[in-house]
């Protein structure tokens, strides 16, 4: 395998008396695409919430490209990992009161300390990558949910993350916005970028995952290619899960 | 009913010492401008101290808690009298220097500026519950977005989570700055002649009240259309989040 990105060993999550995360084990390597399915309360969006500690995981280690930034019950240089992983969220999350551009420049100005004008010219180009070039002064409440999260995504991707999570970016979106959003990871998962997507597009797993993980009750069951895993799967409830799924 | 109208409204006794009443009334606005704006910073600090996050600032936090809810709970009025002879006291024994326990910059009077001091402390901690639920108001996925992009929480605050909360709580601040306004006329009470002072002043000389109601116009003059202000920005905003079931 390729250089180690992400490596998970041993990590545990509780709320209370819940237990969503029990011991997830795994190992990222770089370029790889990696997509993460399961039932609903499975800890699959627990898990990658852990990998960018917006949820501070109970126990297990976390190596982002070999240097430990989570163990022993502590966190290194959060802000340090935040922005070499970028996280795409469910609910876009984009700052309301910025434009489109100003959106996509704003951590690239305040975190990498880029110049103004250096982070407006990458903040267009990649809003062009995304097929947005024509909406870069727009507020977000003026644009779509697809395009609001392609300007998530182009947020993200402006701090240059070695990293991208995407915690059920299409969830939602009306079904014909799916697509656009779909289309620009697919060019990026191309590009050689190195993803953890959490999602329930079958079709998008089975077509641009190198691996699929099947996860439920707080642990990894099955993991494989996809043609496995989806086409065969080995697991009783991988093939109960997939079932209900692909028989809609 | 017309004695009660010659009484409160004796036009020619108004005109007479419309001056004087202005006099009153540009002290009342000086004093609710200057104790306005540091009102809003103090509060916007006190309210930023609130939410810092972790277990190093927890004693912060509850000393912050500590001082909203204690001058929350305890009269301006009581505020004003306490902190001018506490200063005063503190100056005449000289365990701080004068220009600090009797205040008079920028050639205001001292009691002007203890005004403004008592005003900041107490409006203060208003203001700071105003800005709190502003904040809480902004979705919590405003402030992951931010740290998933590698902000700190006090870039996050600052560039992102402050400037929404501020315009989700102009509103009730205006209403906060109408009741600071109001509450100028108390410090009438350490002989700052303002516009109530000014009114009774006129009352005990000439045993008038239509001074009183001469000032009372005054305060309307500037509170109503303020008012009118709010319910305005609060219809502009329900118009923008939400369009209202038919």
């Amino acid at each position: 395998m390729s250089e180690s990105i992400l490596k998970v060993e041993g990590l545990k999550k509780s709320y209370g008396k819940l237990d969503v995360l029990k011991d997830i084990n795994v190992d990222i390597g770089e370029g790889e695409v990696v997509c993460v399915i399961g039932p609903s309360g499975s800890g699959k969006s627990t898990m990658l919430r852990c990998l960018n500690m917006l949820e501070l995981p109970d126990g297990g280690r976390i190596e982002l490209q070999g240097n430990e930034i989570f163990g022993a019950g502590k966190t290194h240089d959060l802000d340090v990992l935040r922005r070499e992983v970028g996280m795409v969220f469910q609910s876009f999350n984009l700052f309301p009161h910025m434009s489109a551009k100003q959106n996509v420049s704003i951590a690239q100005v305040r975190v990498r300390d880029r110049k103004k004008k250096e982070s407006d010219e990458r903040s267009v180009e990649l809003l062009g990558k995304v097929g947005l070039e024509d909406k870069v002064d727009e507020y977000p409440d003026r644009l779509s949910g697809g395009q609001q999260q392609r300007v998530a995504i182009a947020r993200a991707l402006a701090m240059d993350p070695v990293v991208m999570l995407f915690d059920e970016v299409t969830s939602a979106l009306d079904p014909e916005l799916v697509k656009g959003v779909l289309d620009v990871m697919r060019e990026l998962a191309d590009s050689g970028m190195t993803m953890v997507v959490v999602t329930h597009e079958m079709n998008f797993a089975r077509e641009v995952a190198d691996r699929v993980l099947f996860m439920d009750q707080g642990y990894i069951v099955e993991q494989g290619k996809p043609d496995d895993v989806l086409g065969n799967p080995s697991e009783e409830r991988t093939k109960k899960f997939l079932g209900l799924v692909l028989a809609r | 009913m017309e004695v009660f109208f010659n009484t409160y409204f004796d036009f020619s006794f108004m005109s007479e010492h419309l001056d004087e009443v202005l006099a009153g009334f540009w002290i009342t606005i000086k004093l609710s401008l200057v104790g306005g704006f540091f009102s809003l910073l103090w509060g916007l600090i006190l309210s930023v101290l609130r939410q810092l996050p972790g277990k190093i600032f927890a004693p912060v936090r509850w000393l912050t808690i500590g001082y909203i809810d204690a001058l929350r709970g305890i009269p301006l009025l009581l505020v004003i009298l306490g902190l001018s002879a506490g200063l005063a006291t503190l100056a005449s024994e000289g365990t701080i220097p004068r220009e600090i326990g009797i205040p008079q910059w920028f050639g205001e009077s001292d009691p002007f500026w203890y005004g403004v001091i008592a005003l900041t402390l107490t409006y203060g901690a208003y203001m700071a519950e105003v800005y709190r639920a502003g904040i809480e108001a902004v979705p919590r996925g405003q402030m992951e977005a931010s740290r998933s992009l590698g902000m700190s929480h006090g870039q996050a605050m600052r560039f992102v989570i402050v400037p929404q909360a501020v315009r989700k709580v102009i509103p009730p601040l205006l209403n906060d700055f109408i009741a600071l306004m109001k509450d100028t006329a108390l410090i009438s009470v350490l002989g700052l002649v303002e516009t109530v002072q000014t009114g009774s002043d006129l009352y005990s000389e000439f045993f008038n009240p239509s001074g009183y109601t001469l000032g009372a116009f005054m305060f309307l003059i500037v509170t109503i259309p303020l008012a009118r202000l709010v319910d305005w920005q609060i219809a502009k905003q329900d118009a923008k989040f939400e369009r209202g079931i038919p």
